[in-house]
């Protein structure tokens, strides 16, 4: 038995965590997005060859938080 | 220091891999592979001579001689924070041990865990990557990324450096050959410091044989 099957309160604890879970993730695809300009302002300091690289690690890891965060919204 | 120059000579041998590099013989020498430390590795901590590196605040004639990072040893840290990261919801789930969780809410949970651990690896090695140091043949660089968008770059020319100190501390810097060199200069920043960079003693003898090299053009008139 979970806490959300408890009569009265279970629809008020699933939206709670809901709204942290979105929130949790708003934050970490802002964080995403400092990440894909610090790497960019990396690679425009250096370079030595992985620029592209690292730069679609970073912008993946940017796509990757949305559509978690998508997926979060419809299976929660 | 008129003795580094006997190493002009042609009969000089140099075929050995642990051979000091000799900066004022090799910048001539058109095969770049057989000097000692060139790699063509673009994650390597000590890349003699190497190939396509461009920094900011470089001049369109200076040439890179040394591009240097912490050695590689010095990242098992993260490495083994990662390894353990990635396998505890392996280990949690295998053992059963999260089956109170409901499998959507599960799903999400481990979706954040991984994206934070991702994170975590991408910032460790951005971190251990573009924090270098870079002798060229007019100055060096230590540059320094710290948190997350903050950028430090320090530089002095050749001619201002006063003292070059390597120390090597302890049992698994003496085993790894890795050290930490500190220039001292007589510029506005009074110590660079090259922070546990692989085999120190060859770096400081580069750092002593440009330092001569530039000396000799100062005296020939040919400075930049």
């Amino acid at each position: 038995m979970f806490i959300s099957d408890i009569p009265g309160i279970g629809g008020s604890v699933d939206m709670i965590f809901k709204i942290l879970v979105s929130i949790g993730f708003v934050f970490y695809i802002i964080f995403a997005f400092v990440i894909v300009k610090q790497v960019n302002k990396m690679t425009d300091t250096l370079e030595v060859g992985l620029e592209k690289t690292l730069r679609a690690f970073a912008l993946l890891h940017l796509l990757f938080a949305i559509g978690a965060f998508a997926l979060a919204l419809t299976i929660l | 220091m008129p003795e580094v120059y006997v190493s002009d000579l042609p009969n000089k041998p140099q075929s050995s891999h642990n051979s000091r590099p000799d900066v004022t013989r090799h910048r001539h020498l058109p095969d770049k592979k057989a000097l000692p430390g060139y790699t063509r590795s673009r994650v390597a901590a000590y890349c003699y001579y190497p190939d396509h590196v461009k920094f900011v605040g470089a001049d369109s004639q200076e040439k890179v001689v040394l591009l240097l990072r912490r050695h590689m040893i010095t990242n098992l840290g993260w490495i083994v924070t990662s390894i353990l990261l990635v396998s505890t919801p392996i280990v949690l789930l295998v053992f059963e041990l999260l089956s109170f969780v409901p499998a959507n809410v599960l799903l999400v949970g481990l979706l954040f865990w991984y994206l934070i651990t991702f994170a975590f690896i991408l910032e460790q090695f951005l971190s251990w990557f573009f924090n270098v140091y870079i002798v060229t043949d007019e100055r060096v660089f230590d540059v320094d990324f710290i948190h997350l968008v903050y950028r430090e770059m320090t530089d002095a020319n050749l001619d201002q450096i006063q003292d070059v100190t390597v120390r090597v501390g302890s049992v698994i810097r003496t085993v790894f050959d890795f050290g930490d060199i500190l220039i001292q200069t007589a510029g506005e920043v009074p110590q660079i410091d090259f922070e546990a960079v692989p085999h120190p003693d060859r770096v400081a003898q580069v750092l002593r044989e440009l330092r001569v090299e530039e000396e000799i053009e100062k005296m020939e008139g040919r400075v930049r």
